[in-house]
């Protein structure tokens, strides 16, 4: 009965394709992708497309208010701060830092979290209780409170954070991986996988991987919300990036001094770390619902 | 006087897109006393009636209908709090899957218990859990199960799917209702605890003289003990009557099929020979043919079928067919 | 002849808690035989409980008996629960085609999935033979680049059955695989094995609770009850006379 479905497009999709379907109807998700990817660009490319140099300082303009203000100038758009450092120049690069960062940490993260949530998921007996009853007793504790406590083991600096965000981040995502791989093992196909001859690694490959990488990307866009949460709150609390780099937590710590004087040094990192997280969790809602309303239809 | 009427039941699913419409203009009516039957295979919009009936389904389905009239009352008019309450105190209804429908954390006698009328009883409250073990011991008797201590005290896996459905036809007679709604209640179980379940179902009605609505794909099974049998096939109501007439001598193309592609009613057919069945599939939802939903399939399709057929009344049995089948 | 499925005393025992350290064991199957000729069906039946499900694991490999032989065209198989050769021969079709297929594949993909692990055909070999399965149990050979949902529960259930015998099995294990089907589906749908049966003499072993198609089908029947087997014997002889009584009871209705 294909003459039914031969001119139905949407019916002959991949659920990839379907997925995105779904995605895209949803337009404050479409928006928060756009901007993640915008963010992402700018992480990349910003010390290369940023009009001053990172710790460049202008003596002759301290604390300039941004250009649309009166004593503002036009050089420096967003203004300068209390060492006449270029504001957008240094709140560009803060994006590779806070969100290029904190990228390469939940990327890091994923990769380690998934090799050891299938290995967890797979086993079975002794060594896998031992990984979940480990890991229970971490996910016990905050993230970022687990992060500090990394960071004063390891001491203060930026890729130290990176590494503590790295393990504060990994045991909730072996868990849900773990919980993943687990419900896919006792569906239908996989044991008619198993009895066509697969052995364990066909099975995680064509039978298990395929069901759940979108839901992986689900479990990736929160974790990287919470990794652009704790660099920049470890960089706050002078814990993770220091005082020179350009780090949006940083950056705020830096120009507290100065919140009366030149408000809009505090206030434009501010903004910034509430866009890139709140994108993040637009992409990763949407993905989420459109992932509920594809298994609903 | 008709215990339930509807004519021109529609309902309608609204996706976004555009509307669906997955019940088309289907008529019912059942005497007091009457057992019926809904026949139709998955996607026919069987449960879809049921559920309307009840009132239960959620806002992306709209109902409509010249007059559902319960009783003389039209339930379309009434209020929805008004409703409710009439359709718990009369109509009740039991599912395809007994285990998922009971609690799996509280008794059977607590669940039952839940079911029994506060206004049955009497007394101060310490003595009704009294009564309400005897009540709750009655019931299961009436539908069969003598070791009512032992099931009173169980939880619900600990129990048979047959015994579960039986549980769960205890509790829908706890209020004694008119009419009883089962929704292909004999699906999940074995073929002897199938048989149980009717007798018990053909003894309610014969006993109590309560109505029944069966919800069944197996036309087979329900010839022998149904007063009047509906055919239905993607929403539309193809085939309606009296029961012995509908299987006895089927006017529309799908009864017939229908009929024919089951091996029980067939005795002369030949070990192993090929069984009756139409050509392709049932359309989803998204794609039902325009006029008689059958036109792709059906043998006897010819032009006019692309138009909606009307139904044709032959002494009580209404086929809706443009070339009813004239056999004999 | 050589009977192509022999089973000679199979025993399976599940371990079921029974407090904290104490467990019981219970007898899904005890000393289970039948013998299933080429071309032939063997029908089983029997309550929930009697083990009938557990015997289709056991032949399909997806469970491990405790004791007794799995024989196959003379071979043995699975000797006292271990299974010494991996048989393609004996497939099984589950209960519902829907989840027994990868949402996420496409059917050629699980398709050539089973034939990469189990046969040396190239890819256009490979290509070759899916399309042929697939004209074969009555699709289209393009229907090879849909997914499972796009496919209707009839059209479904043919998939299932491509996936099953494109191995060219001499026995298909159907568990409960046509009870839960609409009629005109499932008359589709038998109408298929048998002339299945008939053009490649397919044998079939039907686990099933529809007595009609058990009459229908079935040359020979195992009745179950708790593990042991209680008759067996021609289906045709078993309907007129069953010895037992709980067997009589189980025909009666």
């Amino acid at each position: 009965m294909a003459k039914f479905k031969l001119f139905n497009e949407d019916a002959n999709k991949s659920p990839l394709k379907h997925l995105w379907r779904h995605f895209k109807s949803n337009h404050s998700a479409l928006v928060g992708l756009w901007v993640f990817l915008l963010l992402a660009i700018l992480a990349i490319s910003a010390p290369l497309i940023a009009p001053y140099g990172v710790n460049e300082q202008n003596a002759q303009a301290l604390i300039l208010p941004p250009s649309w203000d009166d004593a503002g100038q036009v050089e420096f758009i967003l203004g300068t701060d209390g060492l006449g450092r270029d504001l957008l120049s240094r709140l560009m690069n803060g994006a590779t830092s806070t969100f290029g960062l904190a990228i390469l940490a939940a990327l890091l993260t994923t990769a380690i979290g998934v090799v050891l949530g299938v290995f967890a998921g797979l086993t079975r007996g002794v060594k896998s209780s031992v990984l979940n009853h480990l890991l229970d007793i971490t996910l016990a504790i905050p993230s970022l409170l687990l992060a500090i406590v990394i960071v004063a083991i390891l001491g203060p600096g930026l890729m130290n954070t990176v590494w503590a965000i790295i393990f504060a981040l990994l045991p909730q995502y072996i868990h849900s991986v773990r919980n993943l791989v687990a419900q896919e093992l006792s569906k239908d196909y996989i044991v008619a996988q198993r009895l066509d001859g697969a052995n364990k690694w066909q099975i995680l490959k064509t039978g298990i991987l395929p069901n759940i990488y979108e839901h992986i990307v689900v479990i990736f866009t929160m974790s990287l919300s919470t990794a652009v949460l704790d660099i920049a709150a470890l960089g706050f609390l002078q814990l993770g990036a220091q005082a020179p780099t350009a780090e949006w937590g940083a950056i705020l710590a830096e120009n507290l001094s100065l919140i009366y004087l030149a408000p809009w040094t505090v206030a434009l990192p501010g903004i910034l770390l509430f866009i890139a997280i709140l994108s993040t969790n637009l992409v990763g809602d949407g993905l989420r619902h459109a992932l509920q309303k594809r298994r609903a239809s | 006087m008709h215990l339930l009427d509807i004519r021109n039941l529609t309902i309608e699913l609204n996706t976004g897109d555009h509307v669906i419409r997955a019940v088309d203009k289907v008529n019912l009516s059942l005497k007091e006393g009457e057992v019926h039957a809904l026949v139709g295979e998955s996607g026919s919009g069987k449960s879809l009636i049921a559920k309307a009936l009840m009132g239960v389904l959620n806002e992306r389905w709209q109902v409509t209908a010249d007059r559902i009239h319960w009783q003389g009352v039209d339930l379309m008019r009434l209020p929805p709090e008004k409703r409710r309450k009439l359709i718990g105190k009369e109509i009740a209804m039991i599912y395809q899957e007994p285990s998922s429908c009971l609690d799996p954390t509280a008794k059977i006698f607590e669940q039952i218990a839940e079911s029994i009328p506060e206004q049955g009883l009497s007394g101060y409250f310490w003595q009704r859990k009294k009564q309400r073990k005897q009540r709750a011991t009655a019931l299961l008797h009436k539908v069969g199960i003598k070791r009512h201590t032992k099931v009173l005290d169980s939880y619900p896996h600990e129990l048979s799917e047959g015994v579960c459905q039986k549980v769960m036809i205890a509790m829908a007679i706890a209020r004694s209702p008119k009419l009883l709604i089962a929704d292909e209640p004999t699906t999940a179980l074995e073929s002897t605890t199938r048989a149980q379940i009717f007798r018990l179902l053909k003894s309610l009605n014969q006993l109590k003289s309560m109505s029944i609505l069966m919800i069944s794909h197996e036309l087979a099974e329900l010839n022998d003990w149904t007063h009047g049998l509906h055919v239905l096939y993607c929403g539309q109501m193809v085939e309606a009557g009296p029961s012995k007439k509908v299987f006895g001598s089927p006017k529309h193309p799908y009864t017939q099929a229908l009929i024919k592609s089951s091996p029980e009613h067939n005795v002369a057919l030949e070990h192993k020979s090929e069984l009756y069945a139409l050509k392709g599939t049932i359309p989803t939802l998204q794609h039902l043919p325009i006029g008689c939903r059958l036109g792709p399939r059906c043998p006897q399709a010819q032009k006019d079928c692309v138009a909606t057929p009307q139904a044709n009344d032959f002494h009580g049995h209404t086929v809706a067919c443009h070339f009813p089948l004239s056999q004999k | 002849m050589q009977p192509i499925l022999k089973v000679q005393a199979l025993n399976k025992q599940y371990k079921t808690r029974d407090g904290l350290f104490r467990s019981r064991f219970f007898s899904a199957l005890e000393n289970v035989s039948f013998c299933l000729n080429k071309g032939e069906t063997l029908a089983v039946i029997g309550e929930t409980g009697s083990g009938k499900s557990t015997l289709g694991r056991i032949l399909a490999g997806a469970e491990a008996s405790d004791r007794g032989q799995i024989l196959l065209q003379g071979q043995i198989i699975e000797d006292d629960g271990k299974r010494i050769v991996h048989s393609k021969e004996l497939r099984l079709i589950f209960q519902d085609p829907m989840k027994s297929l990868n949402p996420s594949l496409t059917i050629e993909k699980i398709l050539s999935e089973i034939l990469e692990l189990n046969t040396q055909l190239n890819e256009q070999q490979r290509r070759d033979k899916i399309n042929e399965t697939l004209l074969t149990v009555g699709l289209l050979a393009e229907h090879r680049n849909y997914y499972a949902h796009m496919f209707s529960g009839g059209q479904i259930q043919r998939v299932a059955l491509a996936r099953a015998i494109i191995l060219d099995p001499l026995v298909l294990i159907l568990d409960e695989a046509l009870s839960s089907l609409d009629p005109s589906v499932r008359a589709q749908t038998v109408n298929l094995l048998l002339s299945l049966q008939r053009k490649i003499g397919l044998s079939y072993v039907l686990i099933t609770n529809h007595l009609s198609l058990v009459r229908h089908m079935s040359d020979s029947l195992l009745i179950l009850d708790q593990g042991k087997a209680i008759e067996y014997g021609k289906t045709s002889e078993l309907f007129s006379c069953a010895q037992s009584k709980q067997g009589q009871r189980l025909l009666s209705c």
